[in-house]
């Protein structure tokens, strides 16, 4: 009875805690991207107004740049990871279309994956361009 | 109206770049197109920062022409020229090279060139530095001179060309925003804040500025003339601006002068050289050698003064000069001689 | 009888699932198919004769609120007329300043405000359910609620201007000039849209629950149709935009009622904090417009190209990426400012990024119509439009994101022009080929191809003369919501251009609208899914029953129309889920979020007058403080109040007749559900992620002070009485733990100290309410900004607490009369997850008032 792929567990009394359990990864990935751009961009605007308003004759520019510069990279180099590992999780070769007539768990857990690694690409693009003034503008004004 | 028909006294710049006259044809088309002198218009730059600007946008607008009839192309063969079904393969090149590939490029390319101009666009000003700041509404304007004292004038900028004005901008009660497209981009006025800009004039001329931030009943009504003159020339106008108004001349001026006070005008307005020394509407010491009368709204003919004073409402809703309904003909005839003299 | 002592909401389903084709193919006998059918219709009846109004069903309230929406889509065109009309010539005096003024702050507010992104949550609540295959959204009475409010709240609002009362400072409000406003405009719009702003939440909240937990059985993630994705993404963008714009009305409406400072600079208020709040909003808002028109692009393009859409998982990924992204531009909206370079830097960067994912989505479109074999259909040709008029839109967003080149087109024609290709390109077309497209659907009756043709190409041309001279306009130096301008500037003859364009778009309207409205009684019903479509919304039977789906089906392709040939055949015979209403009652199904497995029966409510009255009452409490009068709108306040938890007392949270039913097909399911089981619990959730935005959005205020004004707090300043702030923070954390304690206590069958604990919280939140207030007392919120943010961080920790005061209330009321049991304890869950953000936010405030002022 039981087709090739068909994925015939029974659902549980907790089944919502399950499936996340079970794409914990996925899910993970598909924010993290997002959110490291978040997280560089809002540390980028909130530092440069603190420091225009608050700090600006304390100390020169340059030290906060280079911490900037330094986070940019960091947070490159952390989509990349995540990136790369989505990347390897969804089978580049395939269809694209992550679905079939049964439906089972594992085109799901592709799909996810494949979310995760276009997320990755458009936060990564995110964070170059956001990095870009730090490189091209170096003042308050 | 007067102000607005006055003829811009532009003459050929000899230090503008050539690389902006090359680019002119197509800025001196679409001005004969829209069939005016271009006095307020981000396609007729007259200075450092408009025309970088000026430059932007054709790059841009040409980039973006491209990619519209490149896109709309795209539809229109997928839909109308060819609609069988075309390759799986291909069309997921397309989005891929399309949709992210060229995008990511030309974007980069984009923003690197917008944000590499950015700083010379505030670069710190080498010439005068001029306080502006926005009143309900009109401009008042404050000339800071070396030796430290200050020069107020209002509804009208005067610069000298070829150096980098600074404007610290103001304002007294809600958001205005100072802009003079021939000049470059504008700058927001707020209340309880100094926000600075600089501005790089290039061409002689007299352009026409106006409130760009919705500020009110009469915001359409809030602009200024900018006139961009040789450094010398600045310099004797601001050393005349300087000084205490003239005594009116002639009896109709003198008569006139008498009324300005009986009525009280200088309870709000200034006159230097006078006893006339309020500060809550416009300076008026030389008001007559102004190009125009409340903040662009009128022209400065006699006439005009008269038909101001008269009904300021009628001109600038919500103004808050009161009307001079109850004075006869004759009488606003001698105010506005009198004003017009003060030049 | 084990399974009494476990709680009805940890039951698990039973039977057997995924369903068998051999079990699919059963057939059903004529007589059980003919009872189960008058048991559906009996369930599902729309009321009759007036009391029509009080139906809840989405398909009715979905109606009301798309024409509503329409109505003030056509009252805000006919005012963008009228400007025109002024605008024809230099100087004109057709239309006062002042008048001119509220025109444009209407046209703006009730485009966005009452039409755009109400117009989604309309067309949403209308189609969602039909395309899960679900019989209704999960809270009907909340769309009802909702709709209402929306209702009342746009009258008001839009009425405003027949009475020459209209706010006339701007849509975007800012103050000073907003503030300093004299009369009740501002405070309409304040009150008014805020009150919108709440039922638009209420709707997005209703909307992601739906999406998430109402799928089919078997509709896993990545088989949803796009549309749901995008109700996924975009529900949680106004989740998260639209609380800062709230935050940001009530310190603007404290500032107009009371005289606290927030924006006033001679009291070390800032208006720039307004901008920032309401451009959190603001740009956001955009996406939040234009992504539901994608969606229906995403419905649409697919059946017009005869293939499933291409790149289905990076049409996804760009909504998403688009959601994320969208919340980095807002300070684009403020590049004149004179914020220093570097910050405009980095938001003319996310703004340029943001193009990438919608490029993406477009591409996608283009490919999916480039791989499969196109039929140019009407709605096609809308979508053709679209695209044309929205890439125009996009380059020249993409122009106006360099920030230099903003300083010189900023506030000008330029904006105007390229804002209004945007909208029309990513609403107006896209809303309109979705009319086209989907009135079969709900009206069972074609729409005149040569009546919208006409519309087409009117609305098309008339769109195009009127805004795109405009780029010229402005460049040429005419500023934005000018009454008139000056001969003399070149723009005379373009700005005639514009208004004979404007005419032309309004004559395609009124040929739309005639298509719309005209009698249809002489037309033939549709044939079922007249264009031929894969999705589950096709599925609906001819002619229009009102149970939705006749069975719910079992859901494994994107396309079941196309991939699963038997299923309509099957969902007819009622083969599929719940083909029954044996009860009498509406129910449908509820799934796990990822993969759709059937959890629960959810019992959904019917037709009820107490939303009517519960909104009423709202608007009143909303509406009354506009003229100042603060009596009647507490006690409106109070009556909502009522309404709401009589509303919810009846009909939320019943123990069952039955804990477990048939479900069909060998499945029986649990019929109760508490805590992260339950869809209302989802709601309380999603609804406490947006106040606690809002929340933040206050803190922020605090932040954003003290980074702008050298002097916050100002030197020597009196701070809150730190003793009073730590006894409060105290008290509610003992209250938090109370409410938590009694949850657990209640469950493992200790009723008694359960009910001490529903006791003992009350009483400390109260105690908690009364020393914050007291905290505070001696500071005068007039002043200057820091005693007035340290008020509205207590008013709105005060007004939380009292809303979590009344819900222990209602637990203990619920545990007295039996409504909540041990067995029974879905209330209580909910009300635990709120008292989980209410102690953050009592712990936050407490630290915001006590410590942080004294370390700045």
């Amino acid at each position: 009875m039981a087709e090739p792929g068909r994925d015939d567990r029974q659902p549980t009394a907790h089944e919502d805690e399950r499936e996340f359990a079970e794409e914990r990864e996925s899910l993970w990935r598909i924010t993290l991207g997002p959110t490291i751009w978040a997280g560089h961009f809002l540390i980028c605007y909130a530092s440069v107004s603190v420091y225009c308003f608050r700090l600006e004759r304390m100390f020169g520019m340059e030290g906060l740049r280079l911490a900037l510069g330094a986070l940019t990279l960091a947070c490159l180099a952390a989509i990349g990871w995540i990136g790369w590992r989505a990347f390897r999780r969804w089978e580049v070769w395939g269809t694209g279309e992550f679905s079939n007539p049964v439906g089972n768990a594992e085109d799901r857990h592709q799909f996810l994956g494949h979310a995760g690694f276009l997320l990755a690409l458009v936060s990564f693009i995110g964070v170059v361009f956001d990095a870009l003034p730090l490189l091209l503008i170096g003042s308050c004004r | 109206m007067t102000a607005s028909l006055r003829a811009e006294t532009t003459g050929p710049r000899p230090r503008a770049p050539r690389r902006a006259a090359a680019r002119l044809w197509p800025l001196a088309a679409l001005a004969l197109l829209a069939g005016c002198e271009g006095r307020q218009s981000v396609l007729v730059p007259a200075g450092e920062d408009s025309r970088v600007l000026g430059d932007l946008f054709w790059v841009m607008l040409v980039g973006a022409v491209l990619l519209w009839i490149g896109m709309n192309g795209l539809f229109y063969w997928a839909t109308r020229r060819s609609p069988a079904a075309h390759s799986q393969y291909l069309a997921n090149w397309l989005v891929i090279l399309g949709g992210i590939l060229f995008p990511t490029v030309t974007l980069g390319a984009l923003l690197v060139y917008g944000l590499s101009i950015m700083p010379d666009l505030r670069a710190t000003g080498d010439g005068p530095v001029i306080r502006v700041t926005g009143e309900q509404w009109w401009w008042r304007v404050e000339y800071e001179r070396a030796d430290g004292s200050t020069v107020t004038t209002a509804n009208e900028i005067r610069l000298p060309a070829g150096v980098r004005s600074t404007f610290l901008l103001d304002s007294k009660e809600v958001i205005h925003s100072f802009w003079v497209p021939s000049l470059g981009g504008k700058m927001d006025m707020f209340p309880g804040r100094v926000t600075e800009m600089t501005l790089g004039p290039e061409r002689p001329g007299v352009y026409r500025g106006q409130c760009a931030e919705f500020c009110g009943e009469s915001h359409a009504w809030m602009a200024f003339e900018a006139e961009v003159m040789e450094p010398a020339a600045f310099e004797a106008w601001l050393e005349a601006e300087a000084a205490e108004a003239r005594p009116p001349e002639g009896a109709l001026a003198e008569r006139g002068r008498a009324l300005f006070f009986a009525q009280g005008c200088g309870g709000c307005h200034a006159v230097r050289g006078t006893p006339a020394v309020g500060q809550v509407g416009p300076d008026l010491t030389h008001v007559g050698s102004r190009h125009s009368l409340a903040a662009g709204r009128l022209g400065t003919s006699v006439e005009d003064f008269a038909k101001w004073v008269a009904n300021p409402g009628a001109w600038k809703p919500g103004a808050e000069m009161p009307a001079y309904a109850h004075l006869t003909d004759d009488q606003l005839g001698a105010i506005a001689t009198y004003l017009e003299g003060l030049e | 009888m084990k399974q009494n002592r476990i709680p009805a909401g940890d039951l698990a389903p039973e039977g057997i699932y995924p369903p068998t084709e051999e079990m699919l193919d059963e057939p059903v006998p004529d007589e059980v198919r003919a009872r189960q059918e008058d048991n559906l219709r009996a369930a599902w009846k729309t009321p009759q004769g007036w009391r029509y109004w009080t139906a809840v069903n989405n398909s009715e309230v979905g109606l009301w609120y798309t024409l509503t929406a329409f109505f003030f889509m056509l009252m805000a065109g006919v005012m963008a007329l009228l400007m025109r009309l002024q605008l024809w010539a230099p100087e004109n005096d057709l239309i006062s300043a002042d008048r001119f003024n509220q025109l444009f702050t209407m046209h703006g507010s009730a485009m966005m405000f009452l039409f755009a992104v109400p117009m989604f949550e309309a067309i949403s609540i209308l189609i969602l359910p039909a395309f899960l295959g679900a019989r209704d959204m999960p809270f009907p009475r909340l769309s009802a609620y909702g709709y209402w409010c929306f209702l009342i709240g746009g009258v008001f609002v839009i009425g405003s201007i027949l009475f020459d009362a209209a706010p006339k400072a701007g849509w975007f409000m800012y103050p000073p000039l907003a503030t300093k406003e004299q009369g009740i405009g501002s405070d309409i719009w304040l009150l008014g849209l805020s009150f919108i702003e709440v039922a638009s939440i209420a709707a997005a909240v209703e909307l992601i629950v739906g999406a998430l937990k109402c799928r089919p059985p078997g509709m896993r993630v990545n088989v949803m149709p796009l549309y749901a994705w995008y109700v996924l993404v975009v529900g949680g963008m106004i989740l998260f935009a639209f609380p800062p714009l709230i935050a940001g009305d009530f310190l603007f409406e404290l500032e107009r009622s009371f005289d606290w400072p927030f924006f006033d600079p001679t009291r070390g208020g800032d208006p720039m904090l307004w901008q920032h709040l309401f451009w959190i909003f603001g740009h956001p808002e955009v996406y939040i417009i234009f992504l539901p028109s994608i969606a229906i692009a995403a419905m649409v393009v697919p059946t017009v190209a005869r293939r499933p859409i291409l790149g289905y998982s990076w049409i996804v990924l760009s909504a998403v990426g688009t959601g994320f992204l969208s919340f980095g531009l807002w300070v684009h909206h403020m590049f004149t400012t004179g914020l220093p370079n570097i910050s405009l830097g980095f938001f003319s960067a996310a703004s340029e990024a943001v193009v990438i994912p919608t490029g993406i989505q477009l591409f996608a479109f283009v490919a999916t119509l480039i791989a499969g074999r196109v039929v140019m259909t009407l709605p096609m040709l809308w979508i053709a439009g679209a695209l044309a008029i929205f890439t125009a839109g996009g380059l020249t967003g993409v122009m106006v994101a360099i920030a230099p080149f903003d300083w010189q087109v900023h506030d000008t024609y330029f904006i105007v022009a390229h804002l209004h290709y945007t909208l029309f390109g990513g609403m107006i077309f896209p809303v309109i080929a979705g009319v086209y497209y989907f009135f079969p659907f709900f009206r069972k009756k074609m729409l005149s191809e040569r009546l919208g043709r006409w519309a087409f190409w009117l609305i098309f041309t008339g769109f195009n003369i009127c805004f795109l001279p405009m780029h010229l306009t402005g460049l040429l130096g005419m500023p934005r919501r000018v009454y008139t301008y000056p001969e003399g500037l070149g723009i005379d003859w373009l700005n005639q251009i514009s208004t004979v364009g404007a005419f032309i778009i309004a004559a395609g309207f009124a040929v739309f609208a005639w298509d719309i409205l005209r009698p249809k009684s002489g037309q033939p019903q549709i044939e079922r899914n007249p264009w031929g479509g894969g999705t589950l919304e096709w599925s609906h039977e001819i002619p229009e029953t009102k149970w939705g789906v006749r069975s719910i089906p079992y859901v494994t392709t994107r396309y079941p129309l196309w991939d699963q040939p038997k299923m309509v055949d099957r969902m007819d015979r009622g083969r599929y889920y719940l083909p029954d209403a044996e009860e009498g009652l509406r129910e449908t199904i509820v799934t796990s979020v990822i993969d759709a497995r059937p959890l629960q029966v959810q019992r959904v409510t019917g037709p009820a007058y107490i939303t009517i009255l519960a909104a009423g009452f709202t608007g009143g409490a909303f509406i009354f403080p506009t003229f100042h009068l603060y009596p009647p709108a507490i006690v409106c306040a109070a009556f909502a109040v009522v309404c709401i938890c009589y509303w919810l007392w009846t009909s939320t949270a019943r123990p069952p007749e039955a804990d477990m039913k048939e479900a069909g097909l060998g499945l029986r399911l649990p019929t109760y559900a508490a805590g992260p089981q339950a869809v209302g619990w989802w709601a309380v959730w999603i609804t406490m992620l947006g106040d606690a935005t809002a929340f933040a959005s206050l803190v922020f205020g605090v932040f954003f002070y003290w980074t702008s004004n050298a002097a916050f707090p100002p030197p020597g300043a009196e701070h809150a009485s730190g003793t009073l702030v730590a006894l409060a923070t105290a008290a509610f954390a003992a209250a938090w733990l109370a409410t938590r304690a009694a949850r657990g206590l209640n469950r493992a069958g200790r009723v008694g100290a359960a009910r001490a604990g529903l006791v003992a919280g009350p009483l400390l939140t109260a105690a908690g309410m009364a020393a914050i207030i007291f905290s505070v007392l001696d500071l005068d919120p007039t002043t200057h900004v820091y005693p007035a943010m340290m008020w509205a961080l207590m008013v709105w920790l005060v007004a939380h607490a009292s809303a979590g005061l009344i819900m222990q209330l209602y637990c203990l009321a619920g545990s007295l009369f039996g409504k909540l049991t041990p067995r029974y304890d879905a209330d209580l869950w909910n009300v635990t997850l709120f008292w989980h953000f209410l102690g953050l936010t009592a712990l936050v405030t407490g630290a915001m008032i006590g410590l942080v002022p004294r370390m700045m």
